[in-house]
């Protein structure tokens, strides 16, 4: 009903601007003579391509100062989808053009015809659907470190080599980066970085950095020279390292240490990826100073390999090791007995077998920092308040035990 | 016959939710074994110990087997050889100490000891006043806790209500004040022993309950008697429940089973001693004294045969590579082990034949088995001395 009102309102507004009154026309000639046309600009000066692409590339000179990182996410639209020829703003029937010019015995004539709200609003919906730039949506079983990107992720066993199948591997991708170097007649030339670390989950890994211009070709070298370059590492229990270590490379430093059953993997998330591929289940590893991913790669590599056997030690510092679980009671396990044909003295300095391993290091613990509150005299009250109910989620929880229903 | 258990469980139900205002409550059904007499002087009686801690034995592996806690750390140490062997006395001390069994005692009845009457309290308040005696360092048993009734009249307080107010200012880890479920429900418990979880019943049973109480005395004589019918008495080998255990059958004649399971499994010693238990407990007039004399002096005690298999760790390779020794291991017997078997098989047989063997025939043919099989052993085990030319000793 509005609708209907609305277009008749529009309708007679338009049949008096056509058929102008010319009284009206006489008493304001100043107001048409003022009307100035600029009919050149860029728009009809340029082609369509040239004028999208000032909006979806970047200037050559750009692109090598590394303007225009989000190339890609603007596409050129085609404006002439949905466009036919003879059907435009004004609805209008031309003979010939968009109807026959005789049906039957009647010529047909040019005849204007009411306006169509619709065919616009859609050309507009169709072209806004064309552009819009669109992420690829990732599985989160198949998803890395942070969205889409790639490290963390997984790219599948490496290729077989001859005979030799990598059906139990699994290859997880730790870096990807455009690297730059200077060629002699090429200039700035880019190319891409990959460093990707391969396992069984069963002790045996190798990773790999490799460069190649395209990403795909990237990936695929740097997983299938991983392969290539296995090492083997001998888990504790077939779940975590035999003794804390200490490990560096340039300036990034690494404190492990060996955790129970249950306790996870607590650290860097690249430390974490490559647990995870070697078949590492329980760790702690700390990362003191710089956290540059081929040297944390490198240094925890080297540290895994450096590990000493129970006996190894035993034999350097000719003391008995043994492991007391407190799954076991306190039950005293013996891991390593020592070679009997030296004299044993109890050597004070190697009475801890962390610090053994550690390398006389002593890992800096800081201490546990409070909230501002802690002192003031409101908290003091509130903690007064609250003794009381200390133990109310647990009573309350044994009741739902205990005696539901 | 369900229309009956379905009664019991309805009178189960009923027990619960008496027990929610209580502390005590009669578990839903009673065992058919019950203890006529005190049993505690012949339980506590050093022989009758002795004989039980053999039968338990000492498994390292089994005392300190793993388990879930809360905090699984480890601990790795260095360790001189002189600490090791400390340590493997501290570590036999500790299973010594995990495996002490909970008393056999009889029942404590309940008496009334009025302190004094006071008609002219009476109705002084509409609930009791228990007073209690909170010193610090006092045994449970002598802590005083006495009752003002509404009636006026002031008593030392009933058992029940001691032990509730001795978990309430002193509490017991893992005591509930109300009966655990697992107790409270017919059903619940019967799964426990359907899944064969003697080992954890028990153990809850001895936190729970004092070893005089009534349901103490109930609930383990129902585990035991299910124990004797499903016959994983393994299952409590090297626990601290398995000498009550054993007490048990030999006192209401029934060790039939676990005899059986000895013979089967190689403890001839441990037979004997069950036997002569018997003997002891029934006093039937069969000597046992001198047959227990000669197999303690060829068979070391358990905790001395475990420090032994300690020690055996920090034994030297070169020592131990003599052929005798290998001979031993690779047969698992000693000479010394064959002749303490022929005085437990012949002590076993007389038993056996004798009137207080019940299932004779059962027991007859697994004596027989284990006879041809320690010849097979014993042939095997000269002729191996004889071809590497170790002198008889």
């Amino acid at each position: 009903m509005n609708q209907a009102s609305l277009r008749t309102i529009c309708l007679t507004w338009r049949a008096s601007l056509l058929n102008r009154n010319p009284i009206l026309s006489n008493t304001q000639p100043s107001f048409l003579s003022n009307i100035f046309l600029r009919n050149t600009s860029f728009f009809n000066k340029l082609p369509a391509e040239d004028i999208w692409r000032g909006v979806t590339a970047v200037s050559n000179a750009g692109k090598k100062r590394g303007r225009g990182k989000g190339t890609g996410k603007k596409v050129a639209k085609d404006l002439n989808k949905g466009q036919t020829i003879g059907l435009g703003k004004n609805n209008c029937i031309w003979p010939g053009l968009n109807s026959p010019i005789i049906r039957g015995n009647e010529l047909i004539y040019q005849q204007k015809l009411a306006d169509n709200l619709d065919r616009e609003n859609g050309i507009f919906k169709l072209r806004d659907s064309l552009s819009n730039f669109r992420m690829v949506k990732l599985n989160s079983i198949d998803r890395g470190w942070s969205g889409s990107k790639m490290p963390g992720r997984s790219i599948g066993p490496p290729d077989t080599v001859g005979e030799e199948e990598f059906s139990s591997f699994d290859t997880r991708v730790l870096e990807n980066k455009i690297v730059f170097i200077m060629k002699g007649n090429m200039g700035r030339k880019r190319r891409y970085s990959v460093l990707s670390v391969t396992g069984n989950g069963n002790g045996l890994a190798g990773f790999a950095t490799v460069k190649a211009p395209e990403v795909r070709t990237a990936l695929r070298k740097s997983k299938n020279r991983a392969g290539q370059k296995l090492i083997n590492i001998s888990l504790c229990e077939n779940r975590t390292i035999y003794h804390d270590f200490f490990t560096g490379f340039g300036k990034t430093k690494i404190y492990c240490f060996k955790k129970p059953e249950g306790h996870g993997l607590i650290c860097h998330r690249a430390i974490q990826t490559i647990c995870k591929v070697i078949g590492i289940k329980d760790i702690y590893a700390k990362i003191e100073g710089s956290t540059n991913l081929q040297h944390i790669v490198k240094a925890f590599i080297i540290g895994l390999m450096r590990q000493k056997s129970y006996q190894n030690i035993a034999n350097e510092t000719n003391l008995n090791i043994v492991e007391q679980r407190n799954a076991r009671n306190g039950y005293t396990e013996i891991k390593a007995i020592a070679p009997m044909s030296q004299v044993q003295e109890n050597n004070m300095n190697a009475v801890d077998i962390m610090h053994f391993t550690l390398g006389n290091k002593i890992v800096l613990k800081k201490s546990a920092t409070y909230p501002f509150y802690v002192n003031s005299k409101g908290h003091k009250l509130y903690q007064i308040k609250e003794e009381r109910f200390r133990n109310q989620s647990n009573v309350r929880l044994h009741q739902l035990v205990n005696f539901y229903g | 016959m369900s229309l009956l258990r379905h009664v019991r469980r309805l009178n189960a139900l009923q027990g619960l939710q008496h027990c929610r205002r209580d502390v005590s409550s009669a578990p839903a059904k009673s065992a058919t074994l019950k203890y006529d007499q005190d049993p505690q002087p012949l339980f506590t009686d050093a022989e009758t110990q002795r004989l039980l801690e053999s039968m338990t034995q000492l498994q390292l592996d089994k005392v300190f087997r793993k388990r879930t806690v809360k905090d699984n750390r480890s601990e790795t140490k260095f360790m001189t050889n002189e600490q090791l062997e400390q340590e493997f006395l501290m570590t036999i001390e500790k299973a010594k100490h995990l495996l002490k069994m909970p008393p056999i005692v009889k029942i404590k009845q309940d008496t009334e000891r009025p302190i004094a009457k006071d008609p002219a309290l009476k109705d002084f308040a509409t609930t009791k006043y228990v007073f209690t005696d909170i010193t610090f360092g006092l045994p449970h048993s002598e802590r005083k806790v006495v009752v003002r009734e509404t009636d006026g009249t002031l008593a030392y307080a009933s058992l029940d209500i001691i032990k509730r107010m001795n978990q309430l200012y002193f509490p017991l880890e893992g005591r509930k004040s109300y009966t655990p479920r697992m107790f409270a429900y017919e059903e619940l418990l019967h799964k426990c022993l359907e899944e064969h979880k003697y080992e954890f019943v028990l153990d809850r049973l001895t936190v729970q309950y004092e070893p005089y109480e009534t349901e103490f005395h109930n609930l383990s004589a129902r585990v035991f008697e299910h124990l004797n019918e499903s016959k994983q008495f393994d299952l409590l080998r090297s626990t601290r429940h398995f000498g009550p255990m054993a007490f048990f059958y030999a006192w209401h004649r029934c060790i039939d089973d676990l005899l059986y399971d000895m013979i089967r499994r190689d403890y001839l010693h441990n037979a004997v001693e069950l036997i002569a238990l018997t003997y002891k407990i029934h006093k039937i007039p069969v000597e046992y004294r001198e047959t227990l004399a000669k197999l303690q002096a060829l068979h070391p005690s358990p905790a001395e045969s475990a420090l032994s298999e300690l020690q055996g760790f920090l034994r030297r390779p070169e020592e131990k590579q003599g052929i005798e020794q290998e001979i031993h291991t690779a047969i698992g017997k000693t000479e010394q082990d064959f002749a303490a078997d022929d005085i437990s098989l012949k002590f076993i047989e007389e038993y056996i034949a004798s009137e207080h063997s019940l299932k004779k025939v059962q027991l007859e043919l697994a004596v027989q088995t284990l006879k041809e099989i320690n010849l097979e052993k014993l042939q095997l085990f000269q002729g191996l001395k004889k071809a590497h030319g170790v002198q008889a000793s």
